[in-house]
């Protein structure tokens, strides 16, 4: 047999510098398995193929256990948060909606719980030299539920239609400064090359599940998906009432491995307590989504299972840079240091989160670098920075903030944290609606207070939580953050599509962040889906509830 | 006129919550210029007069409109909404109305004894006790340890009456405990006022049996106020269970109302709060001529 080593060599004579970069970062150790595996999907290297070059260099992949196939039949009963509205990919925002969205429609692939994307609709892609063109590969013989098969044209329409501002597109943001309308090429039938506005080395995230409006529908599509359900996956729909419930049944015409439930069955709740009273009382197999605020009865109970999933979302604490007593960067280090945040993850979420070091650079993503030392609590540190900043007395401020899960919670605990280093906080936590507001400068209690903490949901790679809420003229900046360095940086990082190039960029960043802390990164936590025992097969997908290989041992 | 007042009250209040319909349906992160897009999609970025002149318009020629939030025409979610909420509230009346009268009348006639204080203290116990914390007790009982009520409202398709009927029976709780007490407080206070008063003495002094004097002269007397009670607690009954129906998943119209109410969508929430006006002023009509029929010295050109 011969040395694979040579084989890898004469392999990286055909790849890009890109793909030779990453191969260098898991030949340096830098990368471990799952980074290897996860950066080079997205660069649209094959699994197979990285699997045999991370094993080439030694990097094997830890032994999974054996999980039994499931066995087909069965009808799976989900309780589900009424969906806030009609059934539309376009406008969709809330998670009650995207999960009726994704029973049957399907994206160019699907985020995993290691963060690598798996293709679905899209069979595999490359990109040029510098990242600013993306080749799609589709996959061939896809049906739609409605009989057609799926071709570029249909990738081509569903994208353009989120990226057109004349349209009232919820993904309208994410594809800001990424990819215009009309930018979207047709090379063959099944190749579509996307031409972006900029080069972005996560460009494959803004087209995949990541970007949960990126759902692939047919050309003809008119804007009433509500009247055909239309779309290429597993499952089509059998009943919707609005407010009430939905049914989805197997697709037999399924491209791919056909989904295990005969049939699935979603009920709506207001509330996330009737769902768990539904939960014990047998009504219903799964919740879609739990909190740990909440979720305490169900979290003790041995009757059911709860699947974790590793996530990156979290709450953002932001301090006014441009006014008020947090200008000085000392005392917004101040308190951040006078945060426990071991004792917030096991208070707030009974430990099922991880703590964070105040940048978007949650553990989960690769590209951080877990080499910059964590912040800790030290009150003798933050009482110093404030004696140094002439607030040694210490002054009072208003926490402003939502009522969301457990921001109110977390909110108290940051005005006893803050109590310690003499910072007097009120707390303001008001509705959601009256916090954002009209989420403009000037007229939302979100972008124009002090003090404020946010919800940012999971994200595949950190490219939006680096941007908007940090940029100089980032639209959701309600630290009114304004660094040259960073934007520079930040700038740099987006182009970057190598990850050694990406990690260099991240422990900047990393360092920048600490150092002037515009906001705290307290916690990134884990998303809940509470099963009844022995229902197997969901993927820990954070807020992505697939069912098709779901079964009853 | 009470109604067309409500109506101007309901959209100039709704003026006042804060955001606006595009931003709800898009999230708080969604680009201002989708959010403009969706509202001008919806018209709702129309001068306030012509939306709501455009609405009253279609409002009184019966067409109640479309859902901003639904995209969908807003009659057959009321529809559906009032028929379940008129079930429920006619399972509560009647557990409540007769369980609370007679608590009230036997109060009364064993006024200042034990069973009297206890019936008084139960009731206004019960009153305090508020839906959200009574109906999780009530569904962990007897839903999950117990099992023998299901713990949601909302019936399989196609249930009979009897099992629709056993479907509200545990969420009727939480309403019965909180109408008992006051609804028994009146008829108690009406029974011991009936009782004290003239009339009765000489019903008694002339002879007549205990019984056809409680019935034919205490009741029929003291009642009446209880009646006027029992009519403004109607509105309340059909409109107002908007905890319940979260806690029991039911689909009925309060629940409605608020979450039209929190997403903006004006043409469902205009016809969900005439509607629950309709039905209080129909239960205040129904309420008058009750009270006519009891009342002889009320009515014109009678016997009296």
């Amino acid at each position: 047999m011969s040395d694979p080593r040579k084989t890898i060599d004469a392999l990286r004579r055909t790849l890009g510098a890109l793909d030779n970069d990453l191969i260098d970062e898991l030949a340096a150790g830098r990368v471990d398995r799952r980074g290897f595996l996860r950066h080079g999907s997205m660069l649209g290297l094959s699994l197979p193929l990285l699997g045999g070059i991370a094993s080439a260099f030694g990097v094997v992949a830890a032994p999974t256990p054996a999980r039994a196939a499931g066995k087909p039949g069965g009808t799976i009963r989900v309780a589900l948060t009424v969906p806030a509205g009609a059934i539309d990919p376009v406008t969709i925002a809330d998670n009650g909606g995207l999960t009726m969205l994704l029973q049957g429609a399907e994206f160019l692939s699907v985020l995993q719980p290691d963060l690598t994307l798996k293709p679905v609709l899209a069979e595999s892609w490359t990109h040029n030299a510098d990242g600013s063109v993306w080749t799609f590969k589709l996959r061939s013989g896809v049906k739609f539920h409605s009989g057609g098969t799926l071709v570029a044209d249909d990738v081509i329409a569903s994208i353009d239609r989120l990226c057109n501002p004349k349209n009232a597109s919820n993904a309208l943001s994410a594809f800001k400064g990424i990819l215009s309308p009309g930018n979207t090429k047709k090379i063959d039938d099944l190749t579509v090359e996307f031409h972006l506005d900029a080069p972005y080395g996560a460009f494959p995230y803004v087209v995949s599940s990541d970007n949960y409006n990126c759902v692939i529908l047919p050309a003809s599509y008119k804007g009433d998906f509500e009247h055909a359900w239309d779309g290429t996956g597993p499952f089509t729909l059998e009943k919707y009432t609005p407010k009430v419930g939905a049914a989805f049944v197997r697709n037999p015409d399924y491209w791919g491995a056909k989904a295990l439930p005969d049939r699935t069955e979603f009920t709506f709740y207001a509330d996330l307590q009737p769902q768990i009273l539904a939960l014990q009382g047998g009504q219903v197999d799964v919740i879609e989504q739990m909190q740990v605020s909440g979720g305490q009865a169900i979290l003790n109970d041995p009757r059911f299972t709860v699947i974790r999933e590793k996530g990156t979302g979290h709450e953002q604490v932001h301090m006014r840079c441009d006014t008020g007593p947090f200008t000085d960067k000392r005392v917004r280090r101040a308190l951040a240091l006078s945060l426990s945040r071991q004792k917030l993850v096991a208070g707030l979420f009974r430990n099922l989160a991880v703590v964070g070091n105040d940048s978007p650079f949650a553990p989960a993503f690769p590209m951080t670098d877990t080499s910059v030392p964590q912040r800790d609590q030290d009150i003798k540190q933050a009482k110093e920075l404030m004696e140094a900043a002439g607030v040694g007395k210490g002054f009072a401020v208003t926490l402003t903030t939502e009522r969301y899960i457990e921001i109110p919670d977390y909110a108290v605990l940051i005005k006893n944290f803050g109590k310690e280093i003499g910072i007097d906080i009120t707390l303001n936590v008001e509705s959601q609606d009256a916090y954002y507001g009209k989420a403009q400068f000037g007229q939302s209690d979100w972008l124009d207070s002090t003090l404020g903490i946010t919800d940012y949901g999971n994200r595949g790679v950190p490219n939006v939580f680096l941007r908007a809420p940090l940029l100089s003229d980032g639209p959701w900046n309600g630290a009114h953050f304004r660094n040259k360095t960073y934007d520079t940086l930040v700038d740099q990082y987006g182009r970057s599509a190598d990850l050694g190039g990406q990690r260099t960029l991240a422990k900047q960043i990393q360092e920048l962040l600490l150092d002037e802390t515009p906001i705290i990164f307290a916690y990134f936590y884990d998303y809940l889906v509470p099963v009844k025992k022995g229902l197997t097969g969901i993927p820990p997908i954070a807020n992505r509830l697939f069912l098709d290989q779901a079964s009853f041992a | 006129m009470t109604l067309f007042l409500l109506s101007v009250l309901v959209f100039a209040g709704g003026q006042l919550l804060p955001g606006d319909v595009g931003r709800s349906i898009l999230g708080p992160l969604a680009d201002q210029r989708a959010v403009a897009v969706l509202d001008h999609q919806l018209g709702v970025d129309r001068p306030l007069l012509a939306q709501y002149g455009d609405w009253i318009g279609h409002f009184v020629l019966g067409d109640m409109g479309m859902s901003y939030i639904y995209r969908a025409p807003v009659a057959p979610f009321i529809g559906t909404a009032l028929v379940h909420s008129l079930k429920l509230g006619a399972v509560a009346f009647v557990i409540v109305v007769p369980l609370a009268i007679l608590g009230g009348v036997v109060a009364a006639l064993n006024v200042g004894r034990w069973l009297d204080r206890v019936i008084t203290l139960t009731g206004l116990s019960a009153t305090v006790v508020p839906e959200f914390v009574s109906g999780i007790v009530l569904i962990l009982i007897f839903g999950v340890w117990l099992d023998v009520f299901p713990i949601t409202a909302t019936w399989p398709p196609d249930s009979g009456i009897l099992t629709q009927v056993y479907y509200l029976i545990l969420p009727s709780v939480p309403l019965v405990l909180v109408l008992f007490g006051y609804i028994a407080r009146m008829a108690r206070a009406g029974t011991v006022t009936a009782l004290d008063a003239d009339y009765t003495r000489t019903a008694v002094l002339k002879g007549l049996p205990y019984r056809t004097v409680i019935w034919r002269h205490v009741l029929r007397n003291a009642l009446l106020p209880t009646i006027a009670v029992v009519a403004t607690q109607a509105g309340y009954l059909i409109g107002g269970l908007v905890v319940v129906e979260t806690l029991f998943h039911y689909q009925g119209i309060g629940g409605l109302i608020y979450a039209a109410a929190k997403s903006h969508d004006f043409p469902m929430l205009e016809a969900g709060v005439l509607t629950v006006g309709v039905i209080y002023v129909l239960a205040a009509l129904g309420a008058d001529l009750l009270t006519v029929r009891l009342n002889p010295r009320l009515r014109f050109g009678g016997a009296a």
